[in-house]
């Protein structure tokens, strides 16, 4: 099932025949304390909700996708989760330590959304396409063998990043939490049509020009393991945002004007335009520096894991 | 004015040694737990003031009852980086923060749980907490910048080392339990100046921590303007300024932790390791010596 958010704060289910059907009615049912958490609400009560939602999308009269304005089905996640480098990218390398960082729940846009550049001196402003995993209950202390049951669905998502800021040497990530650096949609797949979400293909286009184009099978550890790490950590919450990392391979600036489409095979795809009163100009294209820096910079093993030859 | 929340999730205002109940003032705002009555209750705390405060002079004073941490799930928990000059002469290092878990906070009396990781060492890093008030973005770097705090509290950024890929790792600062904080939220009114508070903090009695916030590199305001540059502020966002590492220590199984800002409050939790692992007692040096 897809779950969307349209026509400013309705939620919908997209049809077979997509038009997105409003059943925002059913989610009012249980009174949601605002407008964040709607959908936080709705997936917490999925499993009782589900027969009625497939009833009102098999009886049709819904908005066709056309003419419906998409929004990000969530607008304020309780935690938006980030795997730092996460995908072998071509290299041999042995697994890496895993990490993570925290990106600010209040930078979501949405399909149709402007991701806005601020004023301060970034070097660059890259896009990273991703998928992203959506919670569906709460849950801590996941096992391997139980950590699916904890996802609701998923999404693809962009994680915009501005390089070059912050103290040297720390890596704070502070630049992917910019307001509208997190992009979201273009709704929520539930995890039942995604038999595997290893073997999807995640792309990036900018201007209709291709930037990202990788396979998330290329992940250097996959879903269940990053769920069970991450809920050994922090208690997941429904609505929680995972997301798994990019492939860096494939990365290049988002500027003034641009209109920068992230897809996800068996999700979805969604566009949002760029604007920066700066009017900055990078180098267009695929920013392959970046990319070799990145691959040079993996040097984090994990003690005794068997790698290739270690370049 | 102090604001402090009970375990059975009411508003109160802290008196005395007690605290009066001032719920009445917020009765209209709907909530499911106390973790998201406290950012609507922040949002409306400013219009609601004098409401707030007659209840507070009016009603009856009750023995302090237990308490969750004023904001048990922030929106957003905030930590700055090495903020503090520490006894050097040096120039102010490069602004900068992150993120961390805001499921990571706990209250008063609580408990912080070691996990079962390999981490090098868990530190204590007590520091000052600023607790938001209203939404804002691109606050000034002066003094009109309080004016979006509801106040300030105390808060133990506890650190597991030697974790994750570079750096201070975010989650090595991020298990649950790893953010005892309060025990109340003290309005800024009765702070008259943020930047000469002493900050202490002791295990078992010893003390280790022992600062104050006028060593700080960038002040209240700096770091509300930064922070805001960035992101938009939330009502119940916490913001962490950072600690003095001079005095940290290690934290481990049975250890009782009792941390004190000078007109701001007391908080203490205890220390439980499943795995009982030890490390030497008393003030890491090599630590201090790295910052």
């Amino acid at each position: 099932m897809r779950i969307a958010a349209f026509d400013e704060g309705k939620i919908g289910v997209v049809a077979g025949d997509e038009t997105v059907v409003d059943i925002t009615d059913l989610v009012e049912d249980f009174e949601p304390l605002g407008p964040d958490d709607v959908l936080p609400d709705l997936i917490t009560h999925f499993g009782q909700l589900e027969p009625e939602l497939e009833r009102r999308a098999a009886a049709g009269g819904g908005v066709p996708l056309g003419e419906a304005r998409l929004q990000s089905p969530l607008t304020r996640p309780s935690k938006i989760i980030c795997l730092m480098g996460n995908y072998r990218e071509g290299t041999d390398r042995p697994l890496q330590i895993l990490d993570l960082f925290f990106k600010s729940p209040e930078a979501i846009a949405g399909p149709g959304g402007t991701v806005v550049l601020p004023p301060h001196q970034a070097a660059i402003f890259h896009h990273e396409g991703e998928i992203a995993v959506v919670i569906g209950r709460e849950a801590k202390d996941l096992s391997p063998e139980e950590a699916m049951d904890a996802v609701f669905g998923y999404v693809a998502f962009n994680d915009i990043s501005a390089r070059g800021l912050g103290r040297e040497g720390i890596n704070s990530f502070l630049g992917k939490s910019f307001d509208t650096f997190a992009l979201f949609g273009p709704w929520i797949v539930t995890k039942d049509e995604i038999p595997d979400p290893q073997t999807l293909h995640v792309t990036v286009d900018v201007n209709g020009e291709r930037r990202q184009d990788y396979s998330t099978s290329d992940m250097e550890r996959p879903i269940p393991e990053l769920l069970t790490y991450i809920s050994s950590v922090t208690t997941l919450r429904p609505g929680d945002v995972i997301c798994c990392g990019t492939n860096h391979q494939g990365l290049g600036s988002v500027q003034d004007g641009d209109v920068v489409t992230t897809s996800v095979s068996g999700i979805g795809s969604f566009d949002v335009t760029v604007q920066d009163e700066h009017e900055r100009a990078w180098a267009r294209g695929v920013d392959r520096e970046a990319g070799a820096r990145v691959i040079a910079a993996a040097q984090h093993p994990v003690a005794g894991a068997a790698g290739g030859s270690g370049a | 004015m102090r604001l402090v929340l009970t375990r059975d999730d009411r508003i109160g205002v802290a008196r005395g040694g007690g605290m009066v109940d001032v719920s009445g003032a917020f009765d209209d705002i709907r909530y499911r737990t106390g973790a998201d009555r406290m950012p609507r209750v922040l949002a409306a705390l400013a219009e609601r003031r004098g409401r707030v405060e007659e209840l507070a002079a009016s009603g009856a004073t009750e023995l302090m009852p237990a308490l969750q941490a004023p904001v048990p799930r922030p929106p957003k928990l905030i930590a700055a980086f090495g903020n503090y000059r520490e006894g050097s002469d040096r120039e102010r290092q490069t602004q900068d923060m992150f993120l961390e878990s805001p499921d990571s906070v706990i209250g008063p009396g609580g408990t912080v749980v070691l996990p079962n990781h390999p981490a090098t060492i868990f530190h204590h890093e007590a520091e000052l907490a600023l607790v938001i008030g209203r939404r804002s973005k691109d606050l000034p770097a002066d003094e009109r910048a309080i004016a979006a705090l509801a106040g300030y509290s105390c808060a133990i950024d506890v650190s597991a080392r030697g974790m994750g890929r570079i750096g201070p790792s975010r989650i090595g600062k991020s298990f649950d339990t790893f953010t005892p904080l309060g025990p109340a939220i003290v309005t800024p009114d009765e702070v008259p100046d943020a930047q000469n508070l002493r900050v202490t903090l002791s295990v078992n009695g010893e003390m280790r921590q022992d600062y104050t916030t006028s060593d700080m590199e960038y002040g209240v305001p700096e770091i509300l303007a930064f922070i805001s540059a960035y992101m938009t502020l939330a009502p119940g966002d916490v913001i962490l300024c950072g600690t003095n590492h001079q005095g940290l220590g290690a934290l481990q199984d049975g250890d009782r932790v009792e941390m004190s800002i000078e007109g701001i409050g007391d908080l203490a939790v205890s220390v439980n390791d499943p795995q009982r692992r030890e490390w030497p007692r008393g003030i890491d040096a090599e630590m201090a010596a790295r910052q």
